[in-house]
């Protein structure tokens, strides 16, 4: 059988840096999307509470007046 | 119990905007997968340096949606400066926080490429400095934004600074063809040649290009969507001052 040499060397596959990149990128991405998704849901809890203080404060000055 | 019609409007809208959202981050979670399964399945390992060409498939994606990134600020800071509409400072204030994103990205993916193979982590080129700057100046655009005396002059000083910034993008993208070194030249855009990409590289590297602008859209719109109701909580919080200061004055 004859074989036919096409590289003199193989390229190094140096996946620990592949898997690294892959890896920092991935969790920046989760990391900033968990952070906006969980602010998004403390603000609209807060909404809530400031919406249902407004209402409060406005039904007790109708019914001082 | 009835409800009057523009009530009803708003509720539908209501539910229906979530849902838009969700089917969009559903279609760019699959394309991510699809990605991803397209760099390690699909796409050929390059003869010269091995696996870790793949990190260009999302190094090279990342740097270009950094730069839609900052062109979106530059654009929304115009017609913030023009037209005084919130809705435009908001888009470019989220623009310039997921171009940030995007930018350290692309810097962390290419010194981890660097490595391996220039055989250092970081390199004083043109190309590398020149995006180090860009970097730079979107978080310099965060911090004058967070240090503004107020919510008006922060659109405006973060207005300024994203039309200024964006020469930097330019700088950043001509820079090898102006002081070629060590970084390859791009692969598309006007100073790509046609030939510089096997073709099943270029369909990987396209789609790739895909799945990231609809990942881009997605982070932007979710952190305008967090930009409007921070403004609502500020103007109930401003209500509820003011109410209670009104009843306070009227004891």
């Amino acid at each position: 059988m004859l074989f036919i040499l096409l590289q003199t060397q193989v390229p190094p596959s140096n996946l620990p840096y592949l898997v690294a990149a892959f890896a920092v990128s991935w969790a920046v991405f989760f990391i900033y999307a968990f952070f906006v998704a969980r602010r998004q849901r403390e603000l609209q809890a807060e909404i809530r509470e400031l919406q249902q203080a407004l209402a409060e404060r406005d039904s007790a000055q109708d019914s001082g007046d | 119990m009835s409800v009057a019609p523009g009530q009803q409007d708003q509720r539908s809208k209501a539910v229906l905007r979530p849902n838009i959202k969700e089917i969009f981050l559903l279609v760019t979670g699959i394309l991510m997968l699809v990605n991803i399964y397209m760099i390690f399945m699909v796409a050929p390992t390059d003869a010269n340096l091995g696996n870790v060409q793949r990190v260009f498939y999302f190094h090279f994606p990342m740097a270009i949606m950094s730069f839609l990134a900052f062109f979106t600020v530059f654009v929304a800071g115009a017609l913030y400066l023009v037209r005084r509409e919130s809705r435009w400072d908001n888009l470019s204030y989220a623009a310039a926080e997921v171009g940030v994103i995007f930018i350290t990205l692309t810097l962390l993916t290419g010194v981890i490429w660097a490595k391996p193979v220039w055989g250092a982590w970081w390199l004083w080129t043109p190309r590398l400095t020149t995006t180090l700057i860009l970097w730079l100046i979107y978080v310099a655009y965060m911090m004058i934004r967070a240090y503004a005396p107020n919510q008006s002059k922060a659109a405006v000083y973060g207005s300024v600074m994203g039309l200024i910034g964006f020469i930097d993008v330019l700088i950043v993208y001509f820079s090898v063809e102006w002081w070629p070194g060590i970084h390859p030249a791009p692969v598309v855009g006007p100073l790509a040649e046609s030939d510089s990409l096997e073709s099943t590289m270029r369909g990987v590297l396209g789609f790739s290009f895909l799945s990231f602008i609809f990942l881009l859209v997605y982070l932007v719109w979710e952190r305008v969507s967090l930009r409007s109701t921070e403004d609502n909580v500020k103007s109930l919080r401003f209500s509820l001052r003011r109410s209670r200061a009104g009843a306070a004055a009227g004891e």
